[in-house]
């Protein structure tokens, strides 16, 4: 759990982040938007002490981060960043370890964990280990980038970025990697992007950043249905928003059930969001769906009507 | 791969083409009976004839052929070839001190004449392109010098007793060794003493930037004052010090000899030095400094752990400059009583005997090379992640 309460960094005359006030509960994953310049990586690097606050409290687990020596708290904290900031000396299996090896674990433990955490990461063992950066791909490095941030079981991640050098497709295989991890893991997690789909995708609490201050905080839904004002709504994607907030709904939020009528042809799966389905009726030219469970088997059905009635904006 | 007929290696060609109109327009060696008066010149046909002529520019013209179309096949037989030209030079060298010099004068000497050092030289490229082409490893082409050299050595200790670099050699062996041993003591504690003070000095700049500006003003400044300029600049403080402070007197400081020269070399080898190890370390990535410090690394350990082992590589290539370059100016140190190999070269110059100036200069330049291939290795050995 990370409480941030009236914190401010001045560099020199320039204020980097003005007074703001963040909460992020244990198990959360907060994703901080905004202009490149807004001072999310500031606000980031202020919770592992990489830059001093200047005005504020700053607490994790109720304690201030001051009451701890900068190693200690940094050790207890993963950190991932978007150049990956692998060591290009140490193979891929040492820079896992990094963090365990600063805590004193025992060898065999820090490579149980390390051969654990590259397994979990989709790094074979065998072929990975011995690499050293050079040798890895984008989306690899990546991985090993978070598969260290991870080594210590480390209750919090700040994260700065991790995907932002990366293609597309790896960058939504990862993203959702991360979901799946997050799902298992329950970390706390700060996220800094530039891209808002992968906030939109990944985040539990957006927070909307804006000059170093905060514009806008909460559920994504609730930033895409009620923007505070221009400009979340614009950087929220303007008149894009229909089609992003239809991207966070499943379809079996707003499918209705099987009616005596002929199944129609065109398929979709439960769990699809409503993006994906309205997608489908475009390119099929068709005005109803089936929804099909994990199975295959349909569980209901889906009209244009109901898919554009549900999002109410009355 | 199918190999398409190459087209012909042109350096090779230049290479030999050069070498053969030197072979066979200029002297090969010079024969004097005694060391004052100036020696006779004799071109390659003398000594051999022309059957040993023609016998010696076998293997070259059939380089010649082998570089038209150099498929690796053959310039491997190219590479076996011009190593063989190497390790005969000494041999033929012998057969034309047998040839030439009366043994009745035990005074008589063969000198060494352009024809065979304009030779040994091509030779040498000749090889090193061969190297290349052939992507053979640095430490194999070194190994493929120790054919020519063992010949050499073998030749020297047999045969060759005549040539007039072994004859002077003969005079003063318990001096060559002194000489060679004080260079490199020379040599060495420029370059430690630098190491030291250039590695503080870089790692003051660093923390201190108002200190770099000023560090690298008065370090450029050093560098541009010829080296015997400075060596006079030093000998007056340093005599005017040796004769108030009883203990630098004590060490043997005085305004000529090793302390005014060891202090102008530091000075030279300084810039380089910390010039070399401030960019190093100021480059390392500064993502990686800041993985490693978030992930709870303390100071001392992203020094130790990431920031040296990732800045060595260029730090070593300061090394290796500075190395080299002490390595030259050393021999002017002999002008200020410094001793060195620089010794026999003033000495050589002053006497107007060349051969003398050789048994200074050749193993200098053997040092500055070896130096030069020794670091190198080990630079790139220790590149990070393995070899590139
Ligand atoms: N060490 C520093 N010294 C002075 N100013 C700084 C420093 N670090 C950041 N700033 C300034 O603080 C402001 C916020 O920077 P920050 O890096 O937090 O932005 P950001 O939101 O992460 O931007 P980006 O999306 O481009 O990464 C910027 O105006 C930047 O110039
Ligand atoms: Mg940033």
């Amino acid at each position: 759990m990370i409480d941030l309460i009236h914190v401010t960094k001045r560099f020199g005359a320039t204020t980097a982040v003005d007074d703001i006030s963040l909460s992020v509960a244990q198990g959360e994953l907060c994703v901080l938007v905004g202009t490149s310049g807004c001072g999310k990586s500031t606000t980031l690097r202020m919770i592992n002490r990489l830059i001093e606050h200047s005005d504020g409290e700053i607490h994790i687990d109720g304690q201030q981060i001051r009451a701890f020596r900068e190693e200690t708290l940094r050790r207890r904290m993963g950190y991932a960043i978007q150049s990956t900031g692998l060591f290009p000396h140490w193979t891929v299996a040492r820079n896992i370890g990094l963090v365990p090896r600063l805590l004193k674990w025992p060898q065999a433990r820090i490579r149980e964990r390390v051969e654990e955490l590259m397994t979990l990461l989709g790094l074979p063992v065998s072929e990975f280990a011995d690499k050293y950066p050079r040798q890895l791909s984008g989306g690899q490095a990546q991985r090993v980038g978070v598969a260290r941030a991870l080594a210590a079981d480390p209750d919090i991640l700040l994260m700065d970025e991790p995907f932002g050098a990366l293609d597309p497709i790896t960058r939504e295989t990862l993203q959702e990697e991360l979901r799946a991890l997050q799902g298992r893991l329950h970390k706390t997690i700060v996220f800094v992007t530039h891209d808002m789909d992968e906030a939109l995708r990944l985040a539990d609490r957006l927070v909307v950043m804006d000059q170093g201050r905060i514009k806008q905080q909460g559920h994504p839904l609730e930033l895409l249905r009620e923007p505070a004002d221009a400009f979340v709504e614009s950087l929220l994607g303007g008149e894009d928003r229909g089609l992003k907030e239809a991207a966070l709904l499943p379809v079996s939020e707003r499918m209705l059930p099987l009616s005596p009528r002929l199944l129609a042809r065109e398929r979709v799966a439960h769990d699809a969001s409503l993006r994906e389905a309205l997608s489908i009726m475009l390119w099929r030219h068709a005005e109803r769906l089936t929804v099909v469970d994990d199975e295959d088997l349909p569980i209901g059905e889906l009209s244009l009507r109901r898919l554009v009635g549900a999002k109410a904006h009355e | 791969m199918p190999e398409e007929t190459p087209r012909p290696n042109i350096v090779l060609w230049s290479l030999l083409l050069a070498a053969l109109p030197a072979w066979l327009g200029l002297d090969a060696v010079s024969v004097a009976p005694n060391r004052i008066v100036p020696g006779s010149g004799h071109s390659a046909a003398e000594v051999a004839g022309l059957p040993g002529l023609v016998a010696s520019l076998v293997p070259a013209l059939a380089v010649l052929w082998l570089a038209w179309r150099p498929t690796r096949e053959r310039l491997r037989l190219a590479l076996g070839l011009v190593v063989a030209m190497l390790a005969a030079l000494p041999a033929w060298l012998a057969l034309a001190a047998a040839e030439l010099v009366d043994p009745a004068l035990p005074q008589a000497r063969m000198g060494i004449g352009g024809g065979v050092w304009v030779g040994l030289f091509l030779l040498l490229l000749a090889l090193i392109e061969l190297r290349t082409r052939l992507t053979l490893s640095r430490p194999l082409g070194w190994a493929l010098l120790l054919v020519p050299l063992a010949s050499l050595a073998l030749c020297l200790s047999l045969w060759l007793e005549p040539l007039a670099l072994r004859r002077e050699y003969a005079g003063r062996s318990q001096q060559f060794l002194a000489a060679i041993g004080e260079h490199l003591l020379l040599v060495g504690s420029a370059v430690g003493l630098s190491l030291v003070i250039g590695v503080g000095l870089a790692l003051a700049m660093r923390r201190w930037p108002r200190a770099r500006e000023l560090g690298f003003a008065v370090l450029n400044f050093l560098q541009t004052i010829p080296s015997l300029a400075l060596f006079g600049l030093l000998l007056a403080p340093l005599a005017w010090l040796s004769a108030r402070v009883d203990w630098l007197a004590a060490l043997g400081v005085s305004g000529i000899g090793w302390a005014p020269a060891l202090l102008a070399l530091v000075g030279y080898s300084l810039l380089p030095m910390v010039r070399n190890t401030y960019v190093a370390l100021e480059e390392v990535d500064p993502g990686v400094v800041d993985a490693a410090r978030g992930m709870g690394m303390s100071r001392g350990q992203v020094f130790r752990q990431v920031r040296l082992p990732l800045a060595l590589p260029v730090i070593l290539e300061g090394i290796r400059i500075t190395s080299v370059q002490a390595i030259g100016l050393t021999a002017v140190a002999a002008l200020i009583g410094a001793g060195g190999l620089g010794t026999f070269i003033f000495q050589g110059l002053g006497q107007a005997a060349m051969d003398l100036v050789l048994l200074g200069a050749l193993p200098i330049l053997v040092m500055a090379l070896a130096a030069d291939a020794l670091l190198g290795a080990l630079t790139d050995l220790l590149r990070p992640g393995g070899a590139t």
